[in-house]
């Protein structure tokens, strides 16, 4: 896939998983690589971004034996906003597929 | 050049230092110190952790375009739009034509209709007077108009003028803000990197 379309979906993707569960960097950073294959590093300038918007707020937990960690967490307005996105996206997928298969159909 | 944690550090703090306020800087450095140190703990190798995260080089050009847009934004001066955009064209290649193109059409676009007020408020002054003097009779050389007409005409250039000026002032104001917005979006969308990594 075009590396120019998947940074444009990474937003929706971080607030996705952050929806699901408070994340260190670290963490949050493999979720997303597993799936999408992307400079991880441009994840973190992204964090900021979100927490500059007030989507995300930051805290600091202590790890088994290591330093402590930095936890993400949605906010409230953050959770709002992964909804909206969310379902922007998935109407927007929904046509997209319908078109792919409707054109699948007219060539069969 | 050593591929670890140390250098990756490195290139980051030089690149941004100067640009974003200290607290920031640190913030985003703990990130990436972090970033190794999990890595390293879960068995992956510094320079393993590098070539995933990418070259410190493009994470810096965005995270400074970021800055700098959102800097324009809360500060509104020619100067710093002007920067805004600078780092946004340093961010690849496809910047060169989607952001320098529109930037250099609308810089002219207001120059013109700036210039353009100007010169037909001044063209209005000069005729105001040359018909007061006319009307004085002070001047006697005859135009194809009638003196008063002319104060009239030449009144009405100069409102016009004055009116060009001032809307390509809230021209600019309504551009400003959906520059910085595209700006925004730009970054949000276009990655530093054009290769198929």
């Amino acid at each position: 896939m075009n590396i120019q379309f998947k940074k444009g979906v990474l937003e929706i993707c971080v607030l996705a998983v952050l929806a699901h569960k408070d994340c260190y960097g670290y963490e949050l950073v493999n979720e997303i690589s597993k799936r999408i294959d992307i400079s991880e590093g441009t994840i973190y300038p992204l964090l900021h971004r979100l927490k500059d918007e007030g989507y995300v707020t930051t805290y600091l937990e202590e790890s088994a034996g290591g330093p402590p960690r930095k936890y993400y967490r949605l906010t409230e307005s953050g959770r709002k906003e992964e909804h909206e996105q969310k379902e922007e996206w998935l109407r927007f997928a929904a046509s997209v597929n319908a078109l792919l298969e409707g054109k699948n159909d007219a060539v069969e | 050049m050593l591929l670890n944690e140390q250098e990756f550090i490195r290139i980051l703090r030089s690149r941004l230092e100067g640009t974003l306020p200290k607290d920031e800087l640190d913030d985003i450095i703990s990130d990436y110190a972090e970033h190794f140190s999990i890595g390293r703990t879960n068995g992956r190798t510094e320079e393993e952790l590098w070539r995933s995260l990418g070259s410190p080089d493009d994470i810096a050009r965005e995270i400074k375009a970021m800055h700098l847009v959102k800097k324009a934004e809360s500060v509104r001066s020619a100067g710093n739009f002007f920067h805004a955009v600078v780092a946004t064209l340093g961010l690849g290649l496809f910047n060169m034509v989607f952001v320098l193109v529109p930037f250099i059409l609308l810089m002219i676009l207001l120059s013109v209709i700036f210039l353009l007020g100007i010169v037909i408020a001044f063209a209005g002054l000069a005729g105001v007077i040359y018909s007061v003097l006319q009307i004085l009779g002070l001047s006697d050389f005859s135009v194809w108009l009638s003196p008063l007409a002319g104060v009239f005409l030449s009144i009405g250039m100069i409102s016009t003028g004055l009116l060009m000026v001032i809307g390509n002032y809230y021209l600019a104001r309504f551009c400003y803000h959906g520059c910085i917005r595209y700006l925004k979006w730009n970054i949000s969308v276009i990655t530093g990197t054009e290769s198929e990594a």
